[in-house]
Formats: C-alpha cells, sequence, structure tokens
C-alpha cells in the first residue's frame, strides 16, 4: 500500500483556518478553568486577533501562484485568499458585535466564540476545496456549528424556533446537494473537480440524463445556502431569530462561502456542458431573487427583517455576476461601461475575469456593510422586547441622530452602501458586476437588476429618515455604550467609506483576485 | 446478480420518500428521520456506483457521509429539546411564532 506523499507545504494553505481552530480550541479548554463569575473580556479580543492573524496570512498567500494543494482535494488561488480575507472581516465584526450583546444577556461564553472561529475555519476550507467530499464535509462543519450558534440563547422561544428551521432546511438543502454529487460521480467515477473535465465530456456523450440531474440538484442544494428565490423561505425567520451577531456571521460569512464553492464547482461541471443551460438557471434564480428580495422587504418595519429579506436581494446581485460566468460570447456593448484596454486574453476572458472580481468585490463590500449594520441593530435591541417581537422595530431608531449622532451617521453610511448609493463601497461594487453583466451582453438583466435596487433604495433610505427625521420617541431607554460594538462601527463604516472613494488601487490590487485555478 | 439500475432506482425512491416525508409531516422528529433518509438514500446510490466502476471513492464517500450525519444527529436532536422545553411540543405547524 503505497501511501499519499503530503507535505509540510500542503498544510502553509490552510495556515487561517488551522489558526481559527487553535483558537477556538484554546477558547473551549481555557473555559474549563473559568468560575462561572470570571471576567471574560479576552475572549472577543483573541478572536478577533485570531481573525486578524488569518486575514493577514490570507493576504500573504494571494501572492502565492495558483495550485493545487492536497493532492488535488484543495486548490490555492487568489480567489480562495481573498474570500478567507472576506470571512476573517466578518468573523471579527461579527465577534465585536457579540461582546455587549451576550454581556446584556450574562451569556458570554467561550463556547460562542468558538463556534464562530469552527464556522469561519469551515467557511475558509470550503472555499479552498475542491473535491466534492471535503466540499460537503466544509459545508457541513460550517452548517453545524452555525446552528448551533442560532439556537445558542436556547431559553428563548425564537432562537430555538430559528434554530430548528435552519436545522431541517440546511439539513434537506445538504442531502439534496450530496445526492447531486453521488450522480455526477456516478457520470464520472471521481469526485475530483479537476480531474472531472475529461470524463464529463464522455459522460455527457453516454449518459446526458445523470449529468444534468446531478447538476441540477447540486445547484438547488447551494441555492438554499446561499438564500435564493424559491428557496428562500428559512432566511427571513432564521435571521430574525438568531442572535444578531450570528445574523452577521451567517449574512457575511456563510453567504461568501456558498457563493465561492458555487462559482468553483460550477466553473468546472459547466465545461463541455451547452453552456446556455447554467446560464439559463442562473440567471432566472437571479432574476426572481433579485425583483421578489426587493418587493418582500419594502413592507417590513422590523429592521432586522427587512436585512434579512434584503440580504436575499444581495444573492440576486451576486447571481447576476455568476450568469456572466456562463455566457459563451461577449456581447455587442462590450467595454461600454469602461473604456479600459484589455490587458491580455481574448474579450471573454477578460469579461469572465472581471465578473469574477466583481464578485469577491460585492461579497467584501457586502460583509463591511452587512455586518456593520447589524452590529448596531444589535445595540439598538433590548432583551425584554424580544419576545414581544418589537426589539427590531424602525421605532428603535426614530430620533437617532440626535440622541447619538456618531451611530446615526454609521448607520447611514452602510444603509447608503447596501442601497447602492455613492460615494459608498456598495455603489463601487454594484458597478463593477453591473459592468461585467452588460460586458457579456446581460443588458435586459442588468437593467432589471438597476430598477430593482432602485425600489430597494426606498427601504434603506426608510431608515435614514427615521433616525435623521424623527422625533426621539417618549419614554426610550438610554443607549448603552460598549467598546465592542463602537469599534465594530467605526471599522466598518471607515471601510465602507474608504473602499467606495479610493476603489482604483483596490480593483487593480483584486484584478488578480479574479484568478482561478484552471482557467 | 442484481443489475446496478435497481439500486439505484431503489435510492432514488428513498431519497424521494425522504424529501416528501420533510415537506409533509408535522412531528419534528420524523421530518428529522426523513432527512436521514436522504442521507442513507444518497449512501446506497454512492455504493452503487463505487461497484460500478470498481473504485473505492463511493465507499470512502458513504463512510464521510455517516460520520457527518452522526454529528447533525448530536446538533439536531439538541435543537429539538430546545424546542420542546420552551414550547412543550415537537409539532412542527406550531413552531410559528415569527410572522411575515
Amino acid at each position: 500500500m503505497n501511501l499519499p506523499n503530503i507535505t509540510l507545504a500542503d498544510f502553509l494553505p490552510m495556515l487561517p483556518a488551522i489558526i481559527m481552530v487553535v483558537a477556538a480550541s484554546v477558547l473551549l479548554l481555557s473555559e474549563v478553568f473559568l468560575s462561572a463569575t470570571a471576567s471574560r473580556g479576552y475572549q472577543a479580543v483573541l478572536t478577533v486577533v485570531a481573525a486578524a492573524a488569518s486575514g493577514a496570512v490570507a493576504v500573504g498567500l494571494m501572492f502565492e501562484p495558483p495550485q493545487e494543494v492536497f493532492l488535488g482535494f484543495g486548490v490555492l488561488d487568489p480567489f480562495s485568499s481573498f474570500l478567507t480575507l472576506v470571512v476573517s472581516v466578518g468573523l471579527a465584526l461579527a465577534a465585536l458585535s457579540a461582546v455587549g450583546f451576550l454581556r446584556r444577556r450574562g451569556a458570554e461564553r467561550g463556547e460562542f466564540y468558538a463556534l464562530m472561529l469552527f464556522a469561519s475555519a469551515g467557511m475558509s476550507l470550503l472555499a479552498m476545496s475542491s473535491e466534492f467530499i471535503t466540499i460537503f464535509v466544509n459545508i457541513e462543519v460550517l452548517s453545524i456549528a452555525t446552528y448551533a450558534l442560532t439556537a445558542y440563547l436556547r431559553r428563548g422561544t425564537r432562537p430555538s424556533e430559528a434554530g430548528f428551521k435552519y436545522f431541517i432546511l440546511g439539513a434537506f438543502s445538504s442531502a439534496v446537494l450530496l445526492y447531486g454529487t453521488a450522480l455526477l460521480y456516478g457520470a464520472t467515477g471521481t469526485t475530483k473537480l479537476n480531474d472531472m473535465a475529461g470524463p464529463l465530456q464522455q459522460a455527457l456523450a453516454t449518459s446526458p440524463a445523470l449529468v444534468y440531474v446531478g447538476a441540477v440538484l447540486i445547484a438547488a442544494g447551494f441555492a438554499f445556502k446561499v438564500a435564493a428565490v424559491p428557496f428562500h423561505m428559512w432566511t427571513p425567520d432564521v435571521y430574525e431569530g438568531a442572535p444578531t451577531p450570528v445574523t452577521a456571521l451567517m449574512s457575511a460569512g456563510v453567504k461568501a462561502a456558498a457563493f465561492a464553492s458555487l462559482v468553483r464547482v460550477f466553473v468546472t461541471v459547466g465545461k463541455g456542458m451547452d453552456p446556455k443551460l447554467p446560464l439559463m438557471l442562473f440567471a432566472t434564480l437571479a432574476l426572481l431573487t433579485m425583483v421578489a428580495g426587493n418587493l418582500m422587504a419594502i413592507p417590513q418595519r422590523n429592521v432586522k427583517r427587512m436585512l434579512a429579506y434584503s440580504s436575499i436581494a444581495h444573492a440576486g446581485y451576486l447571481l447576476l455576476g455568476v450568469a456572466a460566468l456562463f455566457v459563451a460570447a461577449p456581447g455587442e456593448h462590450f467595454r461600454l461601461l469602461s473604456a479600459s484596454s484589455l490587458s491580455g486574453g481574448t474579450p471573454l476572458d477578460v469579461a469572465r475575469s472581471d465578473a469574477l472580481r466583481g464578485i469577491l468585490y460585492y461579497l467584501l463590500a457586502y460583509t463591511f456593510s452587512a455586518t456593520g449594520a447589524f452590529a448596531m441593530v444589535s445595540a439598538l435591541e433590548r432583551r425584554e422586547d424580544e419576545e414581544k417581537g418589537t426589539a427590531w422595530d424602525l421605532e428603535r431608531f426614530a430620533g437617532l441622530a440626535q440622541r447619538r449622532p456618531g451611530w446615526a451617521f454609521a448607520m447611514a453610511a452602510f444603509m447608503l452602501s447596501l442601497g447602492g448609493i455613492p460615494p459608498t463601497v456598495g455603489f463601487m461594487s454594484k458597478l463593477l458586476i453591473f459592468q461585467a453583466a452588460i460586458d457579456v451582453g446581460l443588458v435586459g438583466l442588468t437593467v432589471v437588476a438597476v430598477l430593482s435596487s432602485a425600489a430597494g433604495a426606498y427601504y434603506y433610505l426608510r431608515v435614514v429618515v427615521y433616525m435623521f427625521m424623527h422625533p426621539i420617541p417618549e419614554g426610550a431607554q438610554p443607549l448603552e455604550r460598549n467598546w465592542g460594538t463602537e469599534a465594530a462601527l467605526v471599522i466598518a463604516t471607515v471601510a465602507v467609506v474608504l473602499l467606495g472613494i479610493l476603489p482604483g488601487h483596490v480593483t487593480d490590487w483584486l484584478a488578480q483576485a479574479g484568478t482561478l485555478f484552471g482557467q | 446478480m442484481v443489475p446496478i439500475t435497481y439500486y439505484l432506482l431503489l435510492a432514488a425512491a428513498l431519497f424521494c420518500m425522504g424529501m416528501f416525508g420533510v415537506l409533509v409531516r408535522t412531528n419534528a422528529l420524523v421530518v428529522f428521520m426523513c432527512v436521514e433518509l436522504m442521507l442513507n438514500a444518497v449512501n446506497l446510490t454512492f455504493l452503487a456506483f463505487a461497484r460500478m466502476h470498481g473504485n473505492g471513492l463511493g465507499h470512502v464517500s458513504a463512510f464521510f457521509v455517516i460520520a457527518v450525519a452522526a454529528a447533525e444527529a448530536a446538533i439536531g436532536l439538541a435543537i429539538v429539546i430546545a424546542v420542546f422545553r420552551s414550547r412543550g411540543t415537537v409539532n412542527v405547524d406550531d413552531i410559528r411564532t415569527m410572522k411575515h
């Protein structure tokens, strides 16, 4: 029996995930030695330090050439490293906003941060996975940790309900995805994405039904994970019922990792297939998700629930970017929106790499804006109102500009960014995706995207109106300040504004993040 | 010898039964068992294909699925218990405090 040759060099690409797992283990073990009343302030700090270290390592890895690691079970490319960076950012901001949230509930425990770290390690590894079983295991690593986090405040009725719904639909979608991979394994005889191209061609000739059914099931499984319409039913309830910092981690990290894996799988599986099929699939999902997400968000007075529907809408814009990857020829409006010269490669290659870059930039932008907004929501909610369901009402935001001008400014920045209004990062990222979509000729779909995002501006700006133009409600409780929340707000606001006004350097640097292994 | 197709059809039937069960049953524990049924249908598919291709990948996959399903069961049952403690019921139809 010959043992596989795994060297230390194979572990280096996983260093960000290893850092997270080690930090999580330290937190879990240290909890054993603490009394119930001991100070636990260090736990969030340790989590943030681990996230920062992982993010720094990921930035370093981004300059490595694309390569296979672990015998082809994973790949290291700038795409996966950038995604690890996004996950680290989301983790750090979510952990910072958890400090005050948990302290107000007397629920500060090492397990909470450890589960967040385990989930983030799963997300980072999922972005690297290039083999179906590895993908499945990593999806489950991140999902199981998130199920537990959702039901973490188990005494309330809402968290347990949200945890239950998330668990059932998450397990259901994992099973659907897994059945799809089983069928693809049957058609090709391999589960490694990098070995699949050849056998897939043969299988398409001999048993196309197996491949197509498998691909559709995998797409449906991922559609559940990224909350695309019509697979979105769980999202509003789970996002509303989960503890707010967990919602922040879910909306940022889980979604980003699922999108990364979706792109990696379908760029491989889509090869050799008639490109119209994945294009139709993702274009339809994008259309439904954008329109329905925005329409359902409009009547919401509950800000947390509104942000949940808004995250569905944002998945729609991202799916537009994914659809742009599968267009077979550049459209006639190529370079309509940008005059920059071609930097090597055919127009189609350039357009595809632009679309990948747009997706990544959008994920980073959404992570900053959404985690910031959820941090704000968690700072304003009070535990006593939770069971009544009024903890997240728009009234909470009334007159915030007079009570805490800094908070109101930060929230306004996040809302403008989510609505795609300049000068914020949300505008730049939408522009990149829409530009890539127009370059490949998806003009109609892009027009729908622009219109629906204009409709979205209504419910984002309503929050701003409440903050700046409504009087302070009578009997308003004093607002507690907390260093964690304020740090999260400052970091997110600075990033949202800075990335929005100096995108030139960042997008140049990002240009190489659009490199996918084997492309 | 029984042809591979029969195993695949059986697995597909089991998978559909599980899917149907998740969508229509109201007892949380039955819903949970239906999810397990879906995963086991996937295992059967993997094993049938492993036999057909004559490589071990399908067997390895099935073991991973079993391990992950066990981890999922641990969390899932814990959540069901939390639901039961906070409401005194595990009926899916009663678990809807949050409204649109």
